[in-house]
C-alpha cells in the first residue's frame, strides 16, 4: 500500500496520485445517492430488457447504440453515488463530523482541488474504458470466444463488460500500479463496487453455459447470452457486495 | 518452502553424498564427518521400511483398481445389449406354415433342396461379392452442372446404376441400410442370420468369434452347396471350415495402409472360377473387397484414391457381367458406408447407408411401378434394411429361411419382371413372416416373456392370416393380393420394432449393482484422497489389510450364497459380493481410524473449485449438448482455472513468485487456447465446428504443412523442458544427455516417420513404397527403443540430478544458493555446494514424464504431436505454478491435470465415438496385428493425454520439495487419489447417465460412447497410477535415498509408533 488513508487530513499524495480506498467502499451519505443506489441496478436491467429483443435480433448494431445509454447511467451512478478517488464528497462529509484544529483550511484545499480532479477522473475513466476493452477481449478469446470470426461482436461485448466493471471502479479507485495489482488479486474487501466487478465477470463465465445446448434459440447467439449474464451479474454483485457481503475479504489462502 | 532458510539438519546427510561425489572428483572433502555405524543401520531400515510401504500403497491403489474394474464389469454386462441365442435352426422340409396346394404342381414341391425347399429357387448358383463401406451416394451418378458438385468419389462406379436404369428386370440398385454398430464384423453377421446386432459386440472386432445361430452360409453348407470365399478373413472366424479349402482364398483385414492386396487376390482367383469350365466346382462365391473402406480410412472419400478404387471395382463388375452365365445370380452390397472422414463404427446416416445391387442375365426382377425404375435419388427413398438380404438370397437360391431372420423378402427380386406379380410377393412375404413367428414363439418361450409385449404383433398376425384364406386363387384378385401382401409386411415391420426395443432390454439388477459398487468405491476414494489428516502412506497398510481380507471372505460367501441361490448368474453374486466386501472392510478400517478422518469437503476456495468444475463437468453428461461440446467445456473450465491461479499469483506477497505464477498462468492459459485449435469435430457438431486435424474435413490424412509441426516440437520441447531444469540446478548428469540429445533425436525421428509416412501415403515417389513403409517402420520402432530401453533404463539406474560445485570464498555470488543449491560445507577458503538440491524429488521424478512424452508422440498424427507437446509444457508450467502459489497440498494439480488429459485427448484428434479411434495406430511399428502390441498402441494412441497427465501427477507434490521434507509419499499417494477419484466421478456420472437414459434417442449415438469412453479412460489411468507413476515414484524416491539416507526417515517413523494416538 502506497495511498495514505483517506480520512488522515491534508494527504501530501493526494495530488499526485489518487489515493486508494482500504476499505470498503461506503456510498455517499446523501439522500440522491442513498436513492439512486437502489435505482441504479433496477434502471440498468430496464435499459437493459428494453434493448432485449433488438440485440438479439442484430447484435452489432444494438450492442452499439445501447453502450451510450450503459455509459450514461454508470457514470451518474459513479456521480451520484460513489466517493471519488483521492477524496470527495465522502471525505468532506467524514471530516466535517471530524474535530481537528486545521479542519477549515483542509475543508477549502480540497473544494479547490474537486474539479480538477473530476476532470481527471473522467479522463482516466475514458482511457480506461478503451484500455479495458482489449484485455477484456483477448479474455473473452482465450476462454473459448471465436478467434477469427464475430470479432465485432466480441469487442462490443467486451465494451459492455469493460463498462460495467471499470466505471465505477475507476472513479472510486483511481489507476495507479499496486490497486490495479490489488483489483486484479481480488484483495481489496468486498463492497458494492467490487461486488459489481466480480458479480459481472461471474454473470459473464455463467453466461456462456447456455450457448452449447441444443435448443436453437435465437437468443443463443453470441454474444446475448455473455452480455445478458453480466448485466444481471452486475445487479446482484453490486446489491450483495453492498450489503450482504461487505466487508468480506476473498481467501485464496489453500 | 523451505527456500532461503538454513537448513541445518541436512549436513550430516548430504555429506554421505558429497563425500562420495567430492572424492571422485578428487575435490577437497577432509572436512566432512564420516557416517557412523549407527546411522548406517538406520539407513537401511529406513530403505527397507519405505520399499515395504511402497508395496503396501501398489497393493492398495491396486485394489482400488479392482473395484473399479469390478463395478464397470457389472454394469456393462447388463447395460450392453443381450439378446437370446437360440439353437433351433430353419430345415428344407419343415416349412414354418401351410402351402396351399394348388401352389405345388408337378414342377415344384416343397421340401426339395433341388427346386427349393420352401419356395420354387429362381437361380442354382449366386456370386456375392461385398464391397466394405460401399456408400450408397458412391453409386448415384452427379452431373457436373448441377447445385452439388460432384466429390472424388461421385461417378467413379457408375456400372450399378446404368444397368438398373437401362435393363431393369436384369438388375436393381436401392439404398441398403445397416443396423448400427457398423462394424464389419456386426455386418457380417446381420448380413447372413438377419437379425440385430447387439452392442457388446461391437467391441469384437478385434477377434471375431464364430456364428452359432442358422444362418445362410449355414444354410447352404447343409444343403451340401459348395462355397468358396475370397478376400476378408474375418469370414473365417464368423464361418470356420464352411468354405471349399482348395479355392478360397483369405487375406487379413486390418491392414488399413494396404489398398490393394485383398482387392488384387479377390480379382485374381474370382475370374478364373467364373469361367465356363469352373463353374461346376462351386456354387456360391463370397468376395469381399475391403480397398474402399482403406481408402476411406486411409484417406478419406474425398480423395483421388477413392477414385481411383471405386474405378477399379467398375471395371471389376462390368467384367464379371460379361462373365456371368445364366443361373447364377450376381449380388453387390457395401456393407455399411463411411462418415465424411472415411470412418464408421457408429450409427450416423453417412455410416448406415450402403448400397445393393443385384444382376441377372434372366429378367427375372421388376418394379411395382414404372417410376421406379430409376434408382433412388437419395438413400432416404426406397430403402431396403441389411436383414431383408437373407430372406431374399434364401428363396432366391431354394433355401429355408434362417430361424433367427426379422428381415422381410426384397419387393424388386420377386414381383417378377411385369411388375405384377403380386401373388408371388404375397407368398414369400407369408412365408418369411411365418417363420418370423415361429421365431417369435420360440424366443418368448425360451425368454419366459409374456404375451403383452406382443400383443401388437400377434393381432397383426391374426390379421394377415384372415386376409390370406381369402384369396381366390384361380382368379387373381389384386385388391386381396395386396391387401395380404401389405398384412404379412405390417407383422414383419412391427415384429421387428418390438426386436428393436426388446433387444435394448437392460439387466437392470446388474446395472444397479455395477453402480453400487462404483459409488462405494468413490466414497472410500474420496476419503482416502483428501479425508485423511497427516500422513495418509502410513494409514494404508491398516486399510489393504481389512479391505483385502473382508474381500476374501466376502467372495467366499458370495460362492456358497450363489450355491443357495441358482437363479441369481454365479458371476453376478461373487463380484457384488467380493466388491462391496472390499468396500465394507475399507470402510470399517476408516472407521477404526476415525480420529484420522475429517471431512473431504473442500474448505478453501481452490477445494471448492476442483470440487464444484469436477461436479459440474460430470453433471453435464446428463445433457447431450454439454456431452458433444465437451471439449469447448474443458477449454472453459481450464482456462478459468488459470485465471484464477493468475489471480491468485498476483495476491503473492514475494515479487518474484508473482511475476513467476503470472508467467506461467498466463502461458498455461494462452497453451489451452493454443492447443483448441486443433479439433476434430464429431458429426454432432457441425455446422458449428471446423476440423483441423486432418487436411480437411473429408479426409484423414495430415496436411502437408502439417508435418513440420513435430519438428517444431522436436526443436523447440526439449528446450522448454531444459529450462524448467536449469532454473532449479538440475540439468545435471544423465539428465543432460536424455533432454539435450535423446529425447530431442528421438522426438525427431517420430516426425521422420510422418514424414515418410506422407510420402508413402501421397506416393510422392513412385516406385519407392516398399522402401518407405520398411524405412518408416524401423523409424519407429528405433524411436520406440529409444524411450523404452534408453530412456527408462536411464531413469532406472540415474543418480539424481544434482552437482557439487566447490566455491572459493570470495568468489562472485551468482545468486542461487539458498534457492536451489544448499550450502553443505564451508573451510577455510571454500565452501562445497549441492546444486539441484531444492528440486532434487521433482526433477528425479519428472524424468519419466518425458520418457512417456516420447512414447506418445510416436503414436499421434502431427497435429496430435503439436497437442501433446503444449500438453507436456502445460504440465511443467502448472508445477511452478503450484509451487509459486503453495498448491501442493490442494487438490488442483491433480484436478488440473485430470482436465488436461480430458481436453488433450480431444486436441489428439478423438471424440467420444467409436469412428474416432484410429485403428491404424497399430502398424506405426509393426507390420502386422501382434498382440499384445496392436491393441496397445491404440490404447496408447486414444488415451495418450490421459496417460502423459496421470504420469506427471506425482510431480505436481514433488516439484521443488527439499528432499527431507516429511510425507512426501503420503502426498504422491494422495495426489494420484485425487487424480484417479476425477476419473472416478466422471465414470460415475457417465455410468448413471448412461444407465438412467437407456431408453433415450441418443443413448447409442452420445451417452453409450461416452460411458464407454469415461470407463475405459478411468481403467487406463489407474492402471498407469498404479504400474506407471507408483512405480517411477519408487524409483524416484529410492534414487534420491541413495543419496540423501533413510536415517531420519525410519527415526522419524519410529519415533511416531512410539507414540501412538496421538489425537
Amino acid at each position: 500500500m502506497t495511498s495514505s488513508v483517506q480520512s488522515l487530513p491534508a494527504s501530501k499524495t493526494a495530488d499526485i496520485a489518487p489515493p486508494a480506498h482500504t476499505g470498503p467502499i461506503d456510498s455517499l451519505d446523501t439522500d440522491a445517492a442513498k436513492l439512486y443506489t437502489h435505482v441504479h441496478p433496477v434502471l440498468l436491467l430496464s435499459l437493459y430488457a428494453y434493448r432485449f429483443k433488438a440485440i438479439v435480433a442484430d447484435p452489432v448494431p444494438a450492442l452499439a447504440s445501447t453502450l451510450p445509454w450503459l455509459l450514461v447511467l454508470q457514470a451518474a451512478y459513479a456521480i451520484i453515488c460513489l466517493p471519488p478517488a483521492g477524496g470527495g464528497t465522502a471525505v468532506r462529509e467524514k471530516e466535517k463530523r471530524r474535530p481537528g484544529e486545521k479542519k477549515k483550511k483542509v475543508e477549502r484545499n480540497r473544494m479547490e482541488n474537486v474539479w480538477p480532479k473530476l476532470l481527471l477522473i473522467c479522463l482516466s475513466l475514458v482511457g480506461s474504458i478503451v484500455l479495458a476493452i482489449l484485455p477484456i477481449m483477448i479474455t473473452l478469446v482465450l476462454m473459448g470466444a471465436p478467434l477469427t470470426t464475430y470479432l465485432d461482436r466480441t469487442a462490443l461485448c467486451a465494451a459492455h463488460l469493460a463498462l460495467l466493471t471499470t466505471v465505477p471502479l475507476v472513479y472510486v479507485h483511481g489507476i495507479s500500479a499496486s490497486t490495479c495489482r490489488k483489483i486484479v488479486g481480488l484483495m481489496v474487501p468486498i463492497d458494492e463496487v467490487q461486488g459489481g466487478m466480480i458479480g459481472t465477470l461471474v454473470g459473464a463465465w455463467l453466461g456462456a453455459v447456455p450457448i452449447p445446448l441444443d435448443w436453437d434459440r435465437e437468443w443463443q447467439k453470441w454474444p446475448v447470452t455473455i452480455v445478458t449474464g453480466a448485466y444481471f451479474g452486475f445487479a446482484i454483485g453490486k446489491t450483495l457486495g453492498g450489503s450482504l457481503l461487505k466487508g468480506k475479504k476473498i481467501s485464496f489462502d489453500p | 518452502m523451505d527456500k532461503g532458510e538454513p537448513l541445518p539438519a541436512y549436513e550430516g546427510l548430504a555429506a554421505a553424498f558429497a563425500k562420495a561425489k567430492a572424492e571422485r572428483e578428487k575435490q577437497e572433502a577432509q572436512g566432512l564427518k564420516p557416517t557412523s555405524g549407527d546411522a548406517e543401520v538406520a539407513n537401511k531400515q529406513g530403505e527397507v521400511q519405505f520399499k515395504a510401504l511402497h508395496g503396501i500403497l501398489v497393493a492398495f491403489f491396486g485394489l482400488v483398481l479392482a473395484l473399479h474394474a469390478l463395478g464397470i464389469y457389472l454394469f456393462t454386462s447388463g447395460f450392453l445389449l443381450t439378446r437370446l441365442v437360440l439353437e433351433q435352426k430353419s430345415e428344407c422340409g419343415v416349412l414354418p406354415i401351410e402351402i396351399p396346394s394348388s401352389h405345388t404342381s408337378q414342377k415344384w414341391n416343397p421340401g426339395s433342396a433341388e427346386a427349393g425347399c420352401w419356395h420354387p429357387k429362381t437361380f442354382d448358383k449366386a456370386v456375392v461379392i461385398i464391397v466394405d463401406a460401399l456408400r450408397y451416394d458412391f453409386t448415384i451418378p452427379v452431373s457436373p452442372d448441377g447445385p452439388q458438385k460432384p466429390h472424388y468419389f461421385h461417378n467413379a462406379l457408375p456400372i450399378l446404376y446404368e444397368t438398373a436404369v437401362q435393363n431393369p428386370t436384369n438388375a436393381f440398385l436401392l439404398p441398403f441400410i445397416a443396423d448400427p454398430p457398423t462394424t464389419t464384423l456386426q455386418r457380417l453377421k446381420g448380413l447372413t442370420t438377419g437379425t440385430l446386432p447387439t452392442f457388446v459386440d461391437a467391441g469384437s472386432n478385434f477377434a471375431g468369434t464364430a456364428i452359432e445361430e442358422d444362418n445362410l452360409v449355414a444354410q447352404l453348407r447343409n444343403a451340401s452347396k459348395r462355397i468358396v470365399h475370397l478376400g476378408d478373413d474375418t469370414w473365417h472366424s464368423l464361418f470356420p471350415g464352411y468354405f471349399e479349402p482348395n479355392l478360397t482364398r483369405a487375406y487379413d483385414s486390418f491392414n488399413v495402409w494396404d489398398l490393394h492386396t485383398v482387392d488384387n487376390g479377390v480379382t485374381e482367383h474370382i475370374f478364373p472360377l467364373l469361367h465356363p469350365s469352373n463353374t461346376s466346382k462351386w456354387d456360391v462365391i463370397f468376395g469381399h473387397y475391403l480397398g474402399v473402406d482403406h481408402a476411406g480410412h486411409r484417406y478419406g472419400p474425398h480423395h483421388p484414391a477413392m477414385t481411383a478404387k471405386l474405378n477399379q471395382m467398375n471395371e471389376v463388375f462390368t467384367k464379371m457381367i460379361e462373365q456371368l452365365d445364366d443361373s447364377t445370380l450376381l449380388v453387390v452390397m457395401g456393407d455399411h458406408g463411411m462418415d465424411a472422414k472415411g470412418d464408421h463404427g457408429g450409427e450416423s446416416d453417412d455410416e448406415v447407408q450402403a448400397a445393393l445391387w443385384m444382376y441377372s442375365k434372366r429378367g427375372v426382377f421388376g418394379r411395382s411401378s414404372p417410376e421406379q425404375v430409376l434408382p433412388p435419388a437419395t438413400a432416404k427413398e426406397r430403402p431396403v434394411s441389411q436383414i431383408d438380404l437373407v430372406p431374399t438370397l434364401s428363396l432366391l437360391l431354394g433355401m429355408p429361411i434362417p430361424f433367427n431372420n426379422l428381415g422381410a423378402p426384397i419387393k424388386e427380386a420377386f414381383i417378377g419382371p411385369s411388375g405384377s406379380d403380386l401373388m408371388n410377393l404375397a407368398t414369400v412375404n407369408r412365408l418369411a413372416a411365418a417363420q418370423i413367428h415361429r421365431y417369435q414363439e420360440d424366443y418368448a418361450l425360451a425368454r419366459g416373456m409374456d404375451n403383452s409385449v406382443r400383443a401388437r404383433s400377434l393381432s397383426l398376425w391374426q390379421e394377415a392370416n384372415d386376409a390370406w384364406p381369402s384369396i381366390d386363387l384361380k382368379r387373381a384378385e389384386n385388391d386381396a393380393v395386396h391387401k395380404a401382401y401389405n398384412a404379412f409386411a405390417a407383422y414383419q415391420a412391427e415384429t421387428l420394432r418390438v426386436c428393436h426395443a426388446l433387444w435394448a432390454r437392460f439387466d437392470v439388477p446388474r446395472m444397479y449393482n455395477g453402480v453400487t459398487i462404483l459409488f462405494g468405491a468413490l466414497v472410500l476414494l474420496s476419503l482416502y484422497a483428501r479425508g485423511l489428516e497427516g500422513d495418509s502412506s502410513e494409514l494404508t497398510p491398516v486399510l489393504l489389510k481389512s479391505g483385502g481380507l473382508a474381500t476374501v471372505a466376502a467372495g467366499v460367501m458370495g460362492l456358497g450364497g450363489s450355491f443357495a441361490v441358482p437363479s441369481f448368474p454365479r458371476d453376478h453374486v461373487m463380484i457384488y459380493s467380493a466388491a462391496m466386501g472390499c468396500i465394507a472392510g475399507i470402510a470399517h478400517a476408516l472407521w477404526y481410524l476415525r480420529r484420522r478422518v475429517v471431512s473431504p469437503f473442500p474448505a478453501s476456495i481452490w477445494g471448492w473449485a476442483s470440487v464444484v468444475f469436477t461436479l459440474a463437468l460430470s453433471a453435464g453428461f446428463a445433457a447431450n449438448s454439454f456431452t458433444i461440446w465437451e471439449d469447448e467445456i474443458l477449454l472453459f473450465f481450464l482456462n478459468t482455472f488459470g485465471f484464477l491461479m493468475a489471480i491468485s499469483s498476483f495476491r503473492q506477497g514475494k515479487p518474484l513468485d508473482r511475476a513467476l505464477g503470472c508467467y506461467h498462468s498466463v502461458l498455461f492459459i494462452i497453451l489451452t487456447r493454443l492447443a483448441s485449435l486443433s479439433r476434430l469435430c464429431r458429426e454432432e457438431q457441425m455446422p458449428f465446428c471446423v476440423s483441423t486435424y486432418y487436411a480437411s474435413a473429408n479426409s484423414s490424412t495430415s496436411a502437408t504443412w502439417q508435418l513440420a509441426i513435430p519438428y517444431i516440437v522436436a526443436l523447440l520441447l526439449p528446450s522448454f523442458i531444459r529450462a524448467y531444469y536449469t532454473n532449479t540446478r538440475n540439468l545435471q548428469g544423465s539428465a543432460v544427455t536424455w533432454i539435450d540429445f535423446a529425447l530431442r533425436f528421438g522426438l525427431l525421428l517420430s516426425a521422420a516417420y510422418w514424414t515418410l509416412d506422407a510420402a508413402d501415403d501421397g506416393e510422392w515417389f513412385e516406385g519407392y513404397s516398399d522402401v518407405l513403409k520398411s524405412t518408416k517402420v524401423i523409424v519407429a520402432q528405433i524411436t520406440l527403443a529409444i524411450a523404452v530401453a534408453f530412456g527408462y533404463c536411464t531413469f532406472a539406474w540415474a543418480k539424481p540430478f544434482l552437482n557439487i560445485e566447490t566455491r572459493f570464498k570470495g568468489a562472485e555470488d551468482r545468486g542461487f544458493e539458498g534457492s536451489s543449491a544448499q550450502v553443505i560445507s564451508e573451510g577455510g577458503t571454500s565452501s562445497i555446494t549441492v546444486l539441484g538440491y531444492a528440486n532434487v524429488h521433482g526433477s528425479r521424478y519428472a524424468f519419466v514424464i518425458t520418457v512417456w512424452l516420447l512414447i506418445i508422440s510416436l503414436v499421434q498424427k502431427p497435429m496430435g504431436a503439436g497437442a501433446i507437446g503444449i500438453a507436456a509444457w502445460q504440465i511443467f508450467s502448472l508445477f511452478e505454478i503450484v509451487d509459486t502459489n503453495k498448491l501442493a497440498d490442494t487438490p488442483v494439480g491433480p484436478v488440473v491435470l485430470g482436465l488436461l488429459g480430458s481436453f488433450h485427448f480431444f486436441k489428439t484428434g478423438h471424440q467420444a465415438t467409436l469412428s474416432s479411434i484410429q485403428w491404424e495406430t497399430a502398424f506405426i511399428p509393426l507390420r502386422t496385428i501382434r498382440y499384445p502390441w496392436s491393441p496397445l498402441l491404440v490404447v496408447l494412441n486414444a488415451f495418450g493425454a490421459q496417460i502423459l497427465c496421470a504420469v506427471a501427477v506425482p510431480a505436481v507434490v514433488l516439484w521443488k520439495q527439499p528432499p527431507k521434507k516429511k510425507g512426501l509419499v503420503g502426498d504422491v499417494a494422495k495426489a494420484l487419489a485425487t487424480h484417479m477419484l476425477f476419473y472416478a466421478v466422471v465414470n460415475l456420472a457417465t455410468t448413471l447417465w448412461a444407465g438412467h437414459l437407456r431408453r433415450h434417442l441418443m443413448l447409442y449415438r452420445i451417452f453409450s460412447p461416452r460411458f464407454m469412453t469415461g470407463a475405459v479412460a478411468l481403467l487406463v489411468v489407474d492402471v498407469v497410477v498404479v504400474f506407471v507413476a507408483l512405480v517411477g515414484a519408487r524409483t524416484s524416491f529410492l534414487s534420491v535415498g541413495e543419496v540423501f539416507g533413510w536415517e531420519s526417515w525410519a527415526l522419524e517413523r519410529e519415533a511416531r509408533r512410539e507414540r501412538p494416538a496421538h489425537h
